[in-house]
């Protein structure tokens, strides 16, 4: 990979690649590898960027694909693997916590979605608009509006008294 | 009040440096280490089966009447897993408190010279397991006595008691091995180890790529 093409068009969108890295991964060690894995990825499918979407759309659905493509292959290594935690006992490793403890408790909820719901949820967060999400995602917008609002009564449930 | 979901996202991502960006550098540690741990796997595992395979195949040759192939392939067997095993050591050696590019390029350099030497070693390996099976063979006594029955009624020049069609098809396939020994190793040894080797030179070549 160039540096070039790290500093260019990577690196403006590496917020986009942490935020939903961090959302498929509980340790400092696997979210590193998942940017790694997502880095990696975007410079060698550069070539397939037909320019139809935006690049930072582009770079949503590749970061997504590779991270639910991580995350499965992980799930298959571990056997027992589960994500039935709940926010109070799942400890958030220092080294990735946010300085802001609103954030990390979201991010905890957001974790205890399914992992496409946690797709949605974080595109939605970052105001993509539902035709785009829809897009990324490969359904409808209306569905995504429907599903968009019962995630987030879902997260109130979870976040429920937690933040003021 | 309690804060939307909304504004959380928002606010939590105001600040500056919120989102410590992983060093670039970082990136190919872990993958060059696991490639090289999991070469240093599969080359343990295939020293040791070729030990076991020796160890079988000797009693195995006694039993099946066919001693000379046994003990041949037997002393064959061990010293490539000697010569390996000394070759192996080179490779504990490498240093694993340099940056990974170094690491890389430093069992890259061992493998080549791995490489070098087992392929110079297959020009004779390859002719002498064909000999060891021909010898083998050869020297069985319900062998000889099948081709005594089959020679028994054509006239055949022998040359130290083997027929000289034998010794020349013997020949003719020992200097065909001989040539393409190397070649064969190659193509052995990349259908063993091959999708490591490709994914090791997809890594230098991505970090030097890098490093430009």
């Amino acid at each position: 990979m160039s540096s070039d093409f790290y500093t260019s068009s990577i690196l403006p969108y590496a917020g986009i690649i942490i935020k939903i890295c961090r959302a498929y991964t509980d340790s400092q060690e696997d979210f590193e590898d998942y940017y790694q894995e997502v880095c990696l990825q975007i410079w060698r499918s550069k070539d397939k960027f037909r320019g139809d979407s935006q690049w930072s759309t582009w770079i949503y659905r590749l970061s997504l694909n590779i991270c639910l493509t991580l995350i499965r292959k992980k799930k298959k290594n571990r056997q027992h693997y589960t994500t039935d935690y709940t926010i109070q006992n799942q400890a958030i490793e220092d080294d990735l916590a946010f300085p802001d403890e609103s954030l990390n408790l979201l991010y905890s909820a957001i974790k205890q979605l399914s992992e496409l719901d946690r797709a949605v949820i974080l595109l939605y967060l970052e105001e993509k608009p539902n035709k785009e999400i829809a897009d990324i995602i490969g359904t409808t917008p209306n569905n995504i509006a429907v599903r968009v609002n019962r995630i987030k009564e879902r997260l109130k449930k979870i976040l429920d008294g937690k933040i003021n | 009040m309690e804060k939307s979901i909304e504004s959380i996202w928002k606010q939590g991502f105001l600040e500056d440096n919120i989102m410590v960006v992983p060093k670039l550098n970082y990136f190919y540690n872990k993958r060059s280490i696991h490639i090289i741990d999991k070469f240093k796997r599969m080359f343990k595992i295939n020293l040791n089966a070729l030990v076991i395979f020796s160890l079988v195949l000797l009693p195995v040759s006694f039993f099946v009447k066919i001693p000379v192939m046994g003990v041949l392939m037997f002393i064959l067997f061990n010293a490539i897993v000697i010569i390996n095993k000394k070759l192996l050591k080179g490779l504990n050696k490498i240093d694993k408190n340099v940056n990974c590019y170094e690491y890389l390029k430093s069992f890259d350099d061992w493998m080549k010279a791995q490489i070098s030497i087992n392929k110079k070693m297959s020009r004779y390996i390859y002719p002498y397991v064909f000999l060891a099976m021909v010898s083998g063979f050869w020297f069985s006594s319900p062998f000889r006595e099948s081709m005594h029955r089959i020679l028994g009624s054509h006239e055949v020049y022998f040359v130290f008691g083997i027929p000289v069609f034998w010794v020349l098809a013997m020949l003719i396939i020992v200097v065909l091995l001989a040539i393409f020994g190397g070649r064969i190793y190659k193509w052995d040894l990349y259908l063993v180890y091959g999708r490591i080797l490709r994914k090791l030179d997809e890594l230098i070549t991505d970090m030097e790529d890098l490093r430009n």
